[in-house]
């Protein structure tokens, strides 16, 4: 005996309003999150005059793909395909060296009992409050120590000490229920079983998820790879990016077609990585 | 015996600074005939470098358009001199200056390099480059080569530091067409006060606002100085000891470009850039910018533009300018070679800056600027008629932190939330607290 | 039934047996799981954020020789309203302090509402998830040109649209106040929310559908739903997005420095950008360390005051 509403009727006419309504508010929202985003797109194919034109317009009149010429000149001095590879490898390394020690250290501290355990876990979140910048010339120094400088090292390794990912999955962790543990505990499996077998399968979304965040982190960082490295050919999509800007004018259509081409492969992790997000949904049942 | 040696890498170039050295590319590194005579009158000094195969580093922020005309300098370069290979790497200014000084500290970093004029003091109290006095020397470089303000901005502690490549100064754009929508004449641009008030007015009468006052470092502030000197102020005391940008030139200076705000002749609020692609949309009809402008409206369809020293606002003429200048980088250890073969490669860039000239800036050196062949760049020469009027920072290290306080006396002033005199004078206080500040660090 | 039983029991004994070694202590195993991590962790963010602090404690520039200890001085100066640093800092702390305490709400709850609505099904879902995410994956250089350009007071398209309909197209947007506040949270929701909001998706996967059938089987309306079954559910996660969003709020330098540059005059200055040109462009090394150690003290005492609201009850 219920003496709340019924549930919404799943046909019929308010449905079809509410699925109208529905529909309007997303897609309305969703124009002004990428309206500008197409105005980037629009703008990378115009000349720099008319990037500036006043007043501004959306279409360029005479499209042109001077922008993207310029980027694929293709010079020595611009190898643009290479600072893509590089910060390819960078990303995409970083990323899998964050998934890897990040989760073992945050189930450690998620799930396990030993001695010192709040202790490190409080040193690790405190780091999270260092502002990055303090430690960019110690890093800096000890990264000329090791001799990564102008490798791709440099890239890989320091960031993902970053206390963000173990903070990120110890938090997921602590939400998984503790029955599947104890019971995998009871036949008789070993942490690092436990580990693979139960709680990183049941943590899909939320590895894809940093997955993400770590290699885009990486892809658009632009300050750390100023400082190590120093070859045009080391250097990633950022920095050599800029090398395609003018010393003092802004060069719009190529700055917006820079920013368009290195979107793309993000964009692409993400829609892939959407899949494992959202599988938690066949896993729990449909919510709604 | 390593004194002999420094000798003898410094016979390749001609010791001492009375005689101008002729040497030649034949390979053998023993001593060389000396020909005497000096003077402007005697050949230019060409040197070469005669050592075994060297490869320099070459670093700078000649970034977009720049970077092809100084990089078929650098080919021209490598041509003319086998046994020297330059390669050049092209960074962001901005990155560049973050990026060059922990380079040297570790060992990467370049031989050779460009850097503004205003940087080179600092970089030199921080052991990032080397004294140049023996290569001026040797060259027979003079003041009077290059012209006086550029030339002794590149001294710090009594060493030189840098050798100046170009200066690029403020030019006032104008909009053609606009120009003649009001009815003034497009071949005879304002050159004092009351022409550009008259012409301001005429503008106004026809709803353009003709001069838009930037509250930003590009233009405002280059703007500010300009004007300052004008007026007869200062930045600061000769040894940067005190501020005076807030005496009485530098209110005057400031109040001026307020005053474009306050009499319509420029809109509130206006944003970075919006200055320059006003001029290029025809909304503005002047605009002081920096010789750098000029390939951006080369590149603007349609556009009828022209270009000419700043109108003379004060009592005296002058403009603001910036200078691109070589300097050569410590290393971790000394290779007499490399260092001697750097010198070679700075005196033959300078002495073709007429191909760099054409790429948009005004050479230092006035034996080209003098030339005919960079009086057939008119737009640039129209901006290297101010050559005599430019100022330059004092050559102190950090200065550039004392003169960040301008940007924000400028920025408050123009955006109407501080009367200019107040802004100056906030600012002023500030600038002396930081000059003793970097007195304490750097020293003397 | 006995069989089952007496199975469960055999298996709750071997259980005993097998797993009292482990009972008794675990050993090594947690220390083996930290150690990759803490190797990396003590390499390039432990040390030096000690170092940071012995740092801050001299006058430090990498490329002088001297670095003079100076004991308390610099963090004294941030308390001398006479030093040269005193009025930045603080009004860089002020614009810090304003900008976090207006983005955080907006960035934790809107996030969420939207991470809400886009977790039921509904053809093209996955579309919609990649739109909101989209701004993101460009990096702070190019939104914030992109946006210092679009909200240009006099020559922007935001003005000009505005216009177009009538409403007022001369808005200072970049260049006065409340506008620049405005500004930067608006394009910083814009920019971040799919982040927040992708980091919410993955934690409401975590919620079992049985809490919810059985929330709905009780007579909870949607409102009920929320409050017992999905907040308590994403708590840790909650806890999670909130301090990392007052983090990343209190770090904000690149929209300043791009959009507003500061301006106007220095009100929307932060404190990461005044300590970043202190420290890097300056060269002031140790006061910038100081100063980033004083904003480090305020966030841990803000974080710990979340931490304690949200700890768990039981």
């Amino acid at each position: 005996m219920t003496s709340v509403a019924p549930p919404p009727p799943k046909t019929g006419l308010t449905a079809s309003v509410r699925g109208i309504a529905w529909y309007t508010v997303l897609i309305g929202i969703s124009i002004v999150f990428v309206a500008p985003l197409v105005w980037m797109l629009l703008t990378s194919l115009k000349t720099t005059g008319e990037a500036t034109r006043v007043p501004p317009a959306w279409l360029p009149e005479d499209p042109s793909t001077r922008a993207y010429d310029t980027i694929f000149a293709g010079n020595t001095q611009t190898p643009v395909l290479r600072w893509f590879l590089n910060s390819m490898v960078a990303a995409v390394g970083q990323a899998l060296l964050v998934l890897v020690i990040a989760s073992m250290a945050a189930y450690a501290l998620a799930r396990m009992q030993f001695r010192g355990r709040n202790v490190i876990f409080a040193l690790i979140i405190g780091t999270l409050f260092v502002p990055g910048f303090v430690m960019l010339i110690p890093n800096f120094l000890m990264v000329d120590r090791l001799g990564w400088l102008d490798t791709l090292w440099a890239l890989i390794v320091p960031g993902a000490a970053s206390a963000f990912g173990v903070f990120f999955l110890r938090q997921f962790f602590s939400t998984l229920p503790r029955e599947l543990e104890e019971a995998a505990l009871i036949e008789g499996a070993n942490a690092w079983q436990i580990f693979t077998k139960v709680i990183l399968p049941l943590s899909k979304p939320a590895l894809a998820t940093l997955t993400v965040i770590a290699f885009l982190t990486n892809w658009n960082d632009f300050i750390w790879p100023v400082y190590v490295l120093f070859s045009p050919e080391n250097l990633t999509l950022p920095p050599g990016l800029a090398t395609l800007q003018g010393a003092y004018t802004t060069d719009y259509p190529v700055i917006m077609a820079g920013a368009a081409l290195a979107s793309i492969p993000v964009l692409i992790l993400f829609v892939i990585c959407q899949r494992y997000i959202i599988e938690g949904v066949s896993r729990s049942g449909l919510k709604g | 015996m390593s004194n002999h040696l420094s000798r003898r890498g410094l016979l390749g170039l001609g010791v001492g600074a009375g005689g101008a050295v002729l040497l030649s590319a034949c390979g053998n590194d023993g001593p060389n005939p000396v020909v005497n005579g000096g003077g402007s009158n005697a050949e230019p000094a060409a040197t070469s470098y005669t050592g075994p195969n060297v490869a320099l580093t070459f670093w700078n922020g000649f970034t977009g358009g720049d970077g092809p005309v100084m990089k078929s300098l650098v080919e021209k370069f490598n041509a003319a001199n086998p046994n020297i290979k330059v390669t050049m790497n092209v960074y962001e200014w901005a990155d560049y200056y973050q990026k060059v000084p922990g380079a040297v500290s570790t060992g990467n970093g370049p031989d050779l390099g460009i850097m503004h004029v205003e940087q080179v003091a600092t970089n030199a109290a921080r052991g990032v480059v080397l004294p140049l006095d023996d290569l001026a020397a040797s060259l027979q470089l003079k003041e009077e080569d290059f012209s006086p303000p550029v030339w002794r901005a590149g001294v710090y502690n009594n060493k030189r530091y840098a050798i100046p490549l170009d200066v690029h100064p403020l030019g006032m754009f104008y909009n053609k067409k606009v120009m003649e929508s009001a009815g003034l004449d497009p071949e005879k641009p304002p050159t004092n006060n009351d022409e550009y008030m008259a012409a301001l007015e005429k503008l106004k009468a026809k709803k353009i606002q003709g001069h838009w006052a930037s509250p930003f470092p590009f233009t405002g502030v280059l703007q500010f100085h300009a004007l300052n000197w004008q007026f007869g102020g200062q930045t600061f005391d000769e040894g940067a000891t005190k501020a005076q940008f807030a005496e009485d030139a530098g209110v005057k200076a400031l109040t001026w470009l307020v005053d474009l705000v306050k009499k319509g002749y420029s809109p509130k609020n206006v944003a970075q850039d919006a200055d320059a692609i006003a001029l290029q949309n025809g909304k503005a009809a002047f605009n002081w910018n920096g010789i750098w402008n000029i390939n951006t409206l080369k590149a603007v369809k349609g556009l009828e533009w022209g270009v000419s020293a700043l109108p003379q606002i004060g009592t005296q003429k002058a403009a603001w300018a910036g200078s691109h200048n070589f300097v050569q980088f410590k290393q971790k250890t000394t290779d007499q070679n490399k260092l001697t073969a750097g010198k070679v490669f700075i005196n033959y860039i300078s002495q073709q800056s007429i191909e760099w000239a054409k790429g948009g800036q005004v050479p230092a050196r006035k034996e080209v600027r003098d030339s005919p062949e960079f009086a057939a760049l008119k737009e640039q020469a129209a901006i290297g008629s101010q050559i005599d009027n430019l100022h330059f920072p004092p050559s102190v290290p950090g200065i550039a932190d004392a003169m960040a306080t301008i940007d924000t006396a400028v920025n408050e002033a123009i955006l109407g939330r501080k009367e200019p005199a107040k802004a100056l004078s906030d600012a002023a206080t500030k600038a002396d607290q930081i000059l003793e500040q970097n007195r304490k660090k750097y020293g003397g | 039934m006995a069989a089952t039983q007496t199975v469960t029991q055999t298996q709750a004994a071997a259980a005993e047996t097998n797993a009292s070694p482990r009972r008794r202590g675990p050993g090594l195993t947690p220390y083996l799981f930290l150690l990759p991590y803490v190797a990396v962790f003590t390499t390039f963010t432990l040390v030096p954020a000690v170092y940071g602090l012995w740092i801050s404690l001299h006058d430090w520039d990498y490329l002088l020789p001297g670095k003079p200890f100076v004991g308390l001085a610099n963090y004294g100066a941030l308390l001398d309203s006479a030093s040269p640093v005193f009025d930045f800092f603080w009004s860089s702390m002020q614009a810090t302090g304003i900008f976090t305490v207006t983005s955080v709400p907006l960035l934790v709850v809107v996030p969420l509402g939207v991470a809400l609505l886009l977790n039921r099904a509904f053809p093209g879902r996955t579309l919609f998830r990649a739109v909101y995410f989209a701004p993101y994956v460009l990096g702070v250089a190019v939104i914030g040109l992109l946006w210092r350009f679009l909200l240009d007071p006099n020559l922007g398209m935001v003005n000009a649209m505005l216009g177009a309909v009538g409403l007022p197209a001369d808005t200072p947007w970049i260049t006065a106040l409340p506008w620049a506040w405005i500004s930067l949270v608006g394009v910083t929701v814009w920019w971040t929310l799919g982040f927040n909001a992708v980091i919410y998706l993955a934690g409401l996967q975590d919620i079992p559908a049985e809490l919810y059938d059985a929330a709905r089987v009780d007579g909870a309306g949607r409102w009920a739903e929320f409050r017992n079954v999905t907040l308590p559910g994403l708590r840790p996660v909650l806890v999670f997005v909130i301090i990392n969003t007052i983090l990343a709020s209190a770090n904000m330098f690149g929209q300043s420095y791009l959009i507003t540059q500061g301006a106007p005059g220095v009100e929307t200055r932060t404190a990461i950008m005044y300590i970043a040109d202190e420290g890097l462009r300056s060269y002031r090394m140790g006061s910038a360390a100081a100063m980033s150690y004083v904003l480090t003290l305020g966030l841990m005492l803000i974080s710990v005051i979340v931490f304690r609201l949200f700890r768990e009850k039981d």
